[in-house]
């Protein structure tokens, strides 16, 4: 028998599980007797724990004392936090000294207003912005960290990196409020814009010559104290390797997975050692062969100080995590992605760079983030080689005469920064990964 | 089957098109020839795909290959654009020989376009962007003249308004048309059309062969490898029947299709028609 409709069925509303809150609890947690039962007792072991917690790190907890016997007097079933308040700069800071401390801050809040702009609207050449936080702002940072004498090539990079926060800025301001970028601005500024593209280009090249010159004047009488590296310490030291080794991480495990899928055997070879042996080595292995058998290999008289061979090995070993990772990305983009960039006429860069590696990187976000979080947590472990990051400050505060035994709130104010700074590293991942979706994968077979 | 929508002029066009016959579009070739083939051969490991192909293609000369599975076709016309890689014999397309130099195969390519059976799109980028991205870092164009160049050409797959989604969003036909504009942003003198209509849905197959024959009328050389036999009737010049590795039997699409010579022919063709 033929059937056959003759008026579209009309969409009814979904039922009360799929679209209310209430819904879903009543059918998912209240159902039965049984889950009713659980749901209940789960909830009151929650309620003990957090409270109880509550009552120790907050209502009884003494926040402002001399030392670890006033905390007792004061109340002795709360939480010392005097302890950790007292050393907050320790943690921070390690013992850089507490007069050039601005020094550290000015890094921090430039290392912001550079990268900033790569998430403003309308910014345009966010590259440029991104590849110059990565190989110029670290130039900077060094010497506002260590300051001392510039050499030739330090007083070079002073300057360029001077030149580009200021062109980074400027063009991120003008970039918001007009949608143009700086040479663009510039140009109409000027009222040069019938002129030929000869003469604009000569001019802005005038221009920016006349701002590195600047520049370079203004630098010179620029001299900081210095500061040995053994004075840095804290969470300071921490995302200093960490923030060097993130960077470095994912170019490195980029041109060492292209190294493992390469043609030419030299390369591919030479890449698997590598990648292999570091990652069958544990990180704290890496590190002492770094610290101590590194020196060895090195010419007579050639001192590399501590803080640099851990900050290399680091590199290297995550390096070779990353390319791991970016590897399984490049598996997972279809040939035929290559195969149509080839026959639009692109080699083998072209293809890679614009559109097989966009995507694998894509793909990859969450394991590359994953291994950034790693990273950052890893280096803890410099603590154990001697450099007093934000765990081994943490740790002293238990040998510190006054607080001498004062182990459980250090490390628990510890664990409470990691986690802040991790969660917000996976949840923007998360965002990221949303954000950079386009639509369900097709034609990718 | 309705494969657009809107623009009921250009479709009429090409349906009056499609009836045209083939005898008539065989005056589009030229006797200049552009691509030749001699003596190729081909195998996968042990396997020979390939066996001593000659062929000559002139310029303007749409031919269409057709054969069972694995009887090399495919890795015929990707010999062209050198996607694989033949062992011995010559091909010398638009002039140029291909053999190791890099710099000649990447110089073919942006003359040679390839339409894919699984589209191959740039999955990251706009339909906007996989239009532009060969014309702006291949042929170096300024990016508003490589948007206008696109726009040309979406209008005449007839999708302008899917310039700004991702392919992931279109259909199976929208898809191949991007790629097909795609191809076509490069202004390649020879388009090479890999089944192309093999991965889409009966209703899209119609939308994408329209384009294709829009295509033939132009006058573009044109190598297909495609079952669809109603396109081989139609626009063909000549049809190519390949099986394991050979060329067993090359003629004009009347008397291929009405007078077979060989028994394997004859045998492929009553089983697809």
């Amino acid at each position: 028998m033929a059937i056959v409709t003759k008026q579209p069925t009309p969409p009814r509303p979904a039922p009360l599980s799929e679209s209310s809150v209430i819904g879903w609890v009543r059918i998912n947690l209240f159902n039965s007797w049984m889950n009713t039962g659980l749901t209940l007792a789960s909830l009151y072991i929650v309620y003990v724990a957090v409270s109880g917690l509550g009552v120790w790190g907050f209502s009884d907890a003494v926040w402002v004392a001399k030392d670890r016997r006033e905390c007792f007097a004061i109340s002795v079933d709360g939480a010392c936090w005097a302890g950790v308040v007292s050393w907050i700069d320790n943690i921070f800071y390690g013992r850089y000294p507490r007069a050039e401390l601005w020094r550290v801050n000015l890094g921090g809040v430039l290392l912001i207003v550079w990268m900033a702009p790569l998430w403003l609207p309308r910014v345009k050449a966010k590259i440029f912005i991104g590849l110059s936080a990565v190989f110029i702002y670290p130039f900077l940072a060094g010497y506002l960290f260590t300051g001392g004498d510039k050499g030739i090539f330090m007083q070079t990079m002073v300057t360029v990196a001077m030149v580009c926060v200021a062109g980074n800025t400027l063009h991120a301001m003008i970039g918001v409020i007009s949608g143009r970028s700086l040479p663009e601005f510039l140009i109409g500024f000027l009222r040069m814009k019938e002129a030929s593209e000869k003469n604009q280009r000569n001019m802005l090249l005038g221009i920016l010559s006349l701002t590195v010159i600047a520049a370079y004047i203004l630098q010179m009488n620029w001299s900081l104290e210095t500061v040995s590296w053994t004075k840095w310490g804290g969470m300071f030291l921490t995302l200093v390797i960490s923030g060097i080794g993130i960077a470095s991480a994912l170019p490195g495990g980029i041109i060492l997975a292209l190294g493992r899928r390469s043609k030419l055997t030299l390369i591919r070879v030479l890449s698997i050692s590598v990648i292999e042996m570091f990652r069958s080595l544990p990180l704290i292995t890496v590190l002492f062969m770094a610290t101590t058998m590194f020196p060895l290999f090195m010419p007579e008289g050639f001192v590399l100080n501590k803080l640099v061979q851990v900050i290399i090995a680091v590199c290297l070993f995550y390096a070779c995590y990353m390319a791991e990772t970016v590897r399984g990305g490049l598996q997972a983009i279809a040939p035929g992605q290559q195969e149509a960039a080839h026959t639009i006429g692109f080699g083998y860069w072209k293809t890679m760079g614009l559109v097989v590696m966009p995507q694998a990187l894509r793909v990859m976000i969450p394991n590359i983030v994953g291994t950034f979080i790693q990273l950052l947590k890893d280096t803890t472990l410099v603590s154990i080689i001697g450099l007093y990051d934000i765990l081994g400050m943490l740790r002293a505060i238990s040998q510190d005469t006054p607080w001498r035994g004062l182990y459980r709130e250090p490390l628990l104010f510890g664990a409470i920064v990691f986690f802040i700074v991790c969660f917000i590293m996976s949840k923007y991942s998360r965002h990221l990964e949303v954000k950079l979706s386009t639509g369900h994968k097709t034609g990718n077979e | 089957m309705n494969n657009d929508r809107g623009n009921p002029g250009e479709k009429n066009m090409t349906s009056t098109k499609t009836s045209e016959t083939p005898a008539h579009l065989a005056s589009a070739a030229s006797s200049e020839v552009i691509i030749e083939l001699n003596k190729v051969n081909k195998w996968y490991g042990d396997f020979h795909v390939l066996k001593d192909i000659d062929l000559t293609v002139h310029k303007g000369e749409r031919i269409v290959i057709c054969g069972p599975s694995g009887s090399g076709k495919s890795t015929l016309i990707r010999c062209i654009n050198h996607l694989e890689e033949h062992q011995q014999g010559d091909i010398v397309v638009d002039g140029i020989t291909l053999d190791k130099n890099l710099k000649n195969i990447c110089h073919i390519r942006t003359e040679v376009g390839m339409v894919f059976q699984s589209f191959n799109l740039f999955a990251h980028l706009s339909v906007m962007e996989n239009l532009t991205l060969g014309p702006i870092w291949v042929r170096k164009m300024p990016k508003i003249q490589a948007r206008d160049i696109a726009m040309k050409y979406l209008e005449r797959v007839k999708i302008p308004e899917q310039a700004d989604k991702y392919p992931g969003q279109l259909s199976g036909g929208q898809q191949q048309r991007v790629a097909i504009a795609r191809s076509l942003c490069m202004n390649p003198k020879i388009m090479l059309f890999d089944e192309p209509t093999s991965a889409l849905d009966p209703e899209m197959i119609k939308e994408v062969l329209d384009v294709m024959v829009e295509l033939a009328d132009t006058g573009m050389t044109m190598i297909v490898v495609t079952h669809e036999m109603g396109f081989a009737k139609t626009v063909a010049d000549r049809v190519i029947f390949m099986d394991e590795g050979d060329i067993v039997e090359e003629n004009e699409p009347n008397a291929f299709f009405n007078d077979p010579q060989h028994d394997r022919t004859k045998l492929f063709l009553s089983q697809i028609l």
